[in-house]
């Protein structure tokens, strides 16, 4: 036996980390109970119904477009933005408008301690009450609409982080200028700051402005949780840059003298640095942001993993004996898709070129709003031909919107075949006059062609096709009907017999392709 | 130590004859309730935002968008000059003040309307620095329909939160504009000599200076409002 083990024990005394965290949880309980910020949840309830959830529901059923106004612009935070700053200014103003700051700063907690409890408190029911509206949004979408496509968990993220910070800097101008006119102060600007973020988002579409979280320019495109998994780089860098704000703001209410020990000042020195680091970090990421076909990617947050497509198994059916394949996400069009290349199929089956396969293919983020400003491109390529299509760039997808359907039926039609005769570019006469028999045949009336090629979204072929079609009858109240030379010759050819017009097709459409035929030598 | 000098009063109150004059109480209790209102502060708040106004249409600070995004930044201040007067409303003292407040309602009324007035005035003077979009009369009709949403919410949250109706009526008017609705009650997307919109705008200023002057906000009665 040893001396050592004949000692008598010792005890570690009671941790007094466990009683200061128990005080702590207190504290945040009874902050939580008698915070100001409930009161201010049924208005941004109402106003989040209308503005968040009600103007964003004529959008085509995938989450990324459905979210676009919401999420992609940032609706829901800016719908929580102006409020919890000024509920959170109020709460922050709570012993300068009650002349109570010398008693706390007396007290055993230090004066920074006590304001992070309330400020906690603030936090927790913006930020909690955030996430459960959204939730309920998502959950709408997700059970009762239906929604294609993933929901983008990133922009959720965002939104939650930017409600924080702004209810941080609230509460710190709250803390710093005790007034009546604090929450309006703080509300007034954090409005301004929103709705001016909100308009210019528009506009920049690269360089810093894209951290801005109202900013959807080359961000939030209907290729995103569809066919590509949202990339994260862009959110990340926001959540860091709000974040670091809203630490900063934390940091900045325990630098006076009153706040607490130098100890204390020394550590909210600390974190109002790391604040200052991190957004000062996220804005010179946002710097290096470049396009993919994925979305905005910054290298140093750029994770590879992120540009794999998202595997699927394509729904199919039948148009004229030709398999018409789709994304899942896309089934519920693919009926009046393959109803509206059965007539088109039907047409040039059996010619050079004509595709024995139609396959739904991924759009292109492009620096805008939208993808592929350009217009839809539609290809038939490979051997053997495929025709694909980017169903996610068409401007207009049926819908109960008035009219939508009849104009993607037009667009569908007219698109194929104008790739089938002219490919992408513009259309000599001769293609023109062959688009437009094929597109009569294929259920498109002549007098119905000039509208359709006015839809918004077609590419720059189309005014071309147009001029040619009505040759000047065009006018403010539309488009006009067709005349001149490409319709005669059109009329012409459309009235062939079906199997003349079909071999001759066989015989010229090399010739047809490459724009060496003119309109006197169609038949 | 002595209780010598306790009961004279403080330099520059009202000496207790005079106090008895009814013109002299009635402006000294006209005083203390502009003053237990912060009236002053609001009116410095005011002559703020008629200057930002001056600024913003001087410099043409401006934001992207159509004709509706160009009214955005003055729509805004104005949205701020309705929330100052709104938070105007709130008063410390609660039911001591109700109950022997006999003049309370007119003050009340009195202040909501020369407040709006002072509003009107700055900001009328601050458009002096360029266009306001819609002119004088849409000034006019937007502040006073705003304002009218500021004592209505003071009068159901409390003075303190009398901030949030302009504040939640421009948020739901800014998305209306993008959506192009026509609404009367949206009466900013409305141009200014339109009737419907100045009527909408001026029932609900009504109703708000009714609400005030006949309930005052929430907190300064019987129902408590949030801390």
């Amino acid at each position: 036996m040893t001396a050592v083990a004949d000692a008598p024990a010792r005890h570690r005394p009671p941790r007094a980390g466990g009683a200061a965290t128990l005080t702590a949880a207190r504290l945040l309980r009874i902050e939580l109970r008698r915070s100001a910020m409930p009161w201010i949840l049924p208005v941004i309830a109402v106003l989040f119904w209308f503005d968040s959830y009600r103007f964003s529901g004529g959008a085509p059923p995938f989450w990324v477009q459905r979210t676009f106004w919401n999420m992609g612009q940032g609706r829901t935070f800016l719908d929580f933005a102006p409020f919890v700053a000024g509920a959170a200014a109020w709460i922050g103003s709570r012993d300068g408008r009650r002349r109570t700051a010398d008693l706390v700063t007396g007290a055993v907690w230090p004066r920074w301690a006590a304001q992070l409890a309330a400020w906690a408190a603030a936090a927790i029911w913006a930020v909690g009450a955030y996430l459960v509206f959204v939730g309920v949004m998502f959950g709408v979408y997700a059970y009762q609409e239906g929604l294609q496509g993933s929901p983008p968990w990133w922009w959720v993220a965002v939104g939650a982080t930017a409600v924080a910070a702004f209810t941080t800097a609230g509460f710190a101008v709250g803390a710093f200028f005790p007034s009546r006119f604090a929450a309006p102060a703080a509300a007034f600007g954090a409005f301004l700051a929103v709705i001016v973020s909100d308009q210019n988002g528009f506009r920049d579409t690269s360089g810093w402005p894209l951290i801005l979280p109202t900013n959807a320019n080359g961000n939030y495109q209907p290729v995103s949780g569809i066919f590509y998994p949202y990339l994260p780089d862009l959110p990340i860098a926001r959540v860091m840059l709000l974040g670091g704000l809203a630490v900063v703001a934390i940091g900045v209410l325990g630098l006076p003298a009153r706040a607490g020990s130098g100890r204390l000042r020394a550590a909210a020195a600390l974190v109002t640095l790391a604040g200052v680091a991190a957004a000062g970090t996220a804005s010179v990421l946002v710097r290096t942001a470049r396009l993919t076909p994925q979305g905005i990617a910054i290298p140093a947050l750029h994770d590879a993993a992120n540009d794999r497509p998202i595997g699927y198994t394509p729904v199919c059916a039948q148009a004229a004996g030709v398999p018409v394949c789709l994304n899942p996400a896309y089934r519920r069009y693919l009926a009046e898709i393959a109803a509206d290349l059965r007539p088109v199929l039907a047409e040039v089956a059996g010619l050079p070129g004509a595709p024995i396969r139609v396959a739904q293919v991924a759009g292109r983020y492009a620096s805008g709003m939208f993808e592929d400003q350009d217009g839809v491109t539609v290809t038939i390529s490979g051997t053997p031909p495929v025709l694909r299509l980017p169903l996610d760039v068409f401007n207009t997808l049926p819908s109960a919107t008035p009219g939508s359907t009849g104009q993607f039926d037009q667009e569908m039609a007219l698109l194929s075949v104008h790739e089938f005769v002219a490919g992408n570019g513009v259309g000599t006469a001769a293609q023109q006059a062959v688009q437009a028999a094929l597109l009569q045949h294929a259920g498109m009336p002549f007098a119905a062609q000039p509208q359709a090629l006015e839809i918004f979204g077609l590419p720059n072929w189309a005014g071309a096709d147009l001029q040619g079609l009505v040759v000047g009858s065009e006018s403010a109240a539309g488009p006009g009907s067709p005349r001149g030379p490409v319709y005669a010759a059109a009329r012409r050819f459309a009235a062939l017999p079906s199997a003349t017009r079909h071999a001759w097709l066989a015989a010229h459409l090399a010739a047809l392709r490459s724009g060496q035929l003119t309109l006197g030598q169609l038949p | 130590m002595t209780a010598a000098g306790v009961q004279s009063s403080p330099p520059g109150a009202v000496s207790a004859r005079l106090a008895d004059r009814p013109v002299v109480a009635s402006l000294r209790l006209a005083r203390l309730y502009l003053l237990s209102r912060r009236v002053p502060a609001a009116l410095a708040l005011l002559v703020a935002l008629g200057a930002f106004l001056w600024a913003a249409l001087h410099w043409r600070w401006n934001v992207a968008g159509g004709a509706a995004a160009q009214a955005l930044i003055p729509l805004t201040i104005e949205t701020g000059a309705a929330a100052v007067i709104a938070v105007s409303t709130h008063g410390p003292f609660g039911d001591p003040e109700r109950a022997t407040g006999r003049w309370l309602p007119w003050l009340r009324l009195a202040a909501a309307v020369a407040l709006t007035g002072a509003a009107f005035g700055a900001l009328a003077a601050g458009a002096a620095g360029g266009v306001l979009p819609g002119g004088t009369l849409a000034l006019l009709r937007n502040l006073a329909g705003m304002t009218g949403t500021g004592l209505l919410a003071a009068a159901a949250f409390g003075g303190a939160f009398g901030w949030i109706g302009p504040m939640a009526y421009w948020l739901a008017t800014e998305s209306v504009l993008a959506a192009h609705w026509t609404t009367p009650w949206i009466w900013p997307a409305r141009p200014p000599h339109d009737r419907g919109a100045a009527i909408c705008a001026a029932l609900v200023f009504a109703a708000g200076i009714a609400a005030v002057t006949l309930l005052g906000a929430r907190d300064s009665g019987r129902r408590p409002a949030p801390d």
